[in-house]
């Protein structure tokens, strides 16, 4: 009886789901690119077998928190948890009806934590990854976060070699120079580290040497 | 009184503007991130010309009630995050 009425659940969700995806299948050319190479079906009618598999487990589980923890890039482990918002999902954007989709595959294949790295380039667009290591062009950003932080023109010399409190910042400002460039890099910096910086390059070495780690 | 308190040094006090502005950034909401960090910022600039120990003591010590207040909210409020995130922050 219980399971009856999970399929009609199921059934129901499925079909706002392809409500969802039909209404934005425009999307799904250019920017979902990774879809395909998982290979799901689930556009076509025969995504009903894996609905109903990937439901079992995870009905009663519904974690609001999942969502948002899925594009934050935290663990993939709460993938699980997202199933219950299939019937939210035609009034959403079509980043979460992809993730949702992409989700019966992991389930199905039993795969959890980081099976994604292709996904999770596409669930982070806010986040600003330097990916070539020249050294101009972070000096370059670093110059720029210097600039706005301390308010100069735009025609002042602020080059790999100007120190910090030449161009009259003070430590409060130093400090807040550095957290401006650890959210632009996406980067941590640790408090030994950010109290030895004192010029532009200085930091641009670390941010590099930083972004090299990760 | 009790006896004199040694005041924060340099190095404290800017180990708890770091850790406050850290803190503003685990809000979940656009508004409460902005308020914070502006308000350390301004509170530290405003007390930069303080001189008195007692009064630097004093308002050390207030900052690290502070500090411990947004890191309690920061969880508190990552607990019922919105699932619609602020114009602000999609504009990004």
């Amino acid at each position: 009886m219980r399971l009856l009425l999970m399929v009609a659940g199921e059934l129901i969700n499925w079909h706002f789901q392809t409500q969802a995806l039909t209404k934005h299948s425009q999307f799904f050319d250019t920017n979902y690119k990774p879809f395909s190479l998982y290979n799901i079906p689930s556009h076509s009618s025969c995504s009903l077998p894996l609905v109903v598999f990937y439901s079992f487990p995870v009905f009663n589980s519904s974690s609001q928190i999942s969502f948002p923890l899925l594009f934050s890039q935290s663990s993939m482990a709460s993938i699980a948890g997202s199933s219950t918002f299939m019937a939210s999902l035609s009034c959403h954007k079509p980043n979460q009806a992809l993730t949702r989709a992409s989700n019966f595959n992991a389930v199905s294949l039993a795969i959890n934590g980081k099976s994604f790295p292709s996904l999770k380039l596409h669930s982070a667009p806010s986040r600003l990854r330097v990916s070539c290591a020249a050294k101009p062009e972070t000096v370059d950003k670093v110059c720029s976060i210097v600039r706005k932080q301390l308010a100069l023109p735009e025609d002042s010399a602020v080059t790999g070699e100007s120190k910090f409190s030449s161009l009259g910042a003070d430590s409060l400002d130093t400090v807040e120079i550095v957290m401006g460039l650890e959210e632009e890099f996406g980067i941590s910096v640790e408090e030994e580290s950010a109290q030895t910086i004192a010029t532009v390059q200085d930091a641009a070495d670390l941010i590099e040497k930083l972004i090299e780690k990760k | 009184m009790a006896t004199a308190v040694p005041p924060p040094s340099r190095a404290e006090i800017i180990s708890l503007f770091r850790s406050l502005l850290r803190s503003a950034r685990e809000f979940p909401d656009y508004n409460i991130r902005e308020y914070t960090k502006r308000r350390t910022i301004d509170s530290f600039r405003d007390n930069k010309s303080l001189s008195d120990p007692s009064s630097i003591a004093a308002a050390f010590t207030d900052g690290k009630s502070q500090l411990q207040v947004a890191k309690r909210q920061a969880v508190v409020y990552s607990l019922y995050a919105p699932k619609v995130k602020s114009i602000m922050d999609i504009k990004h």
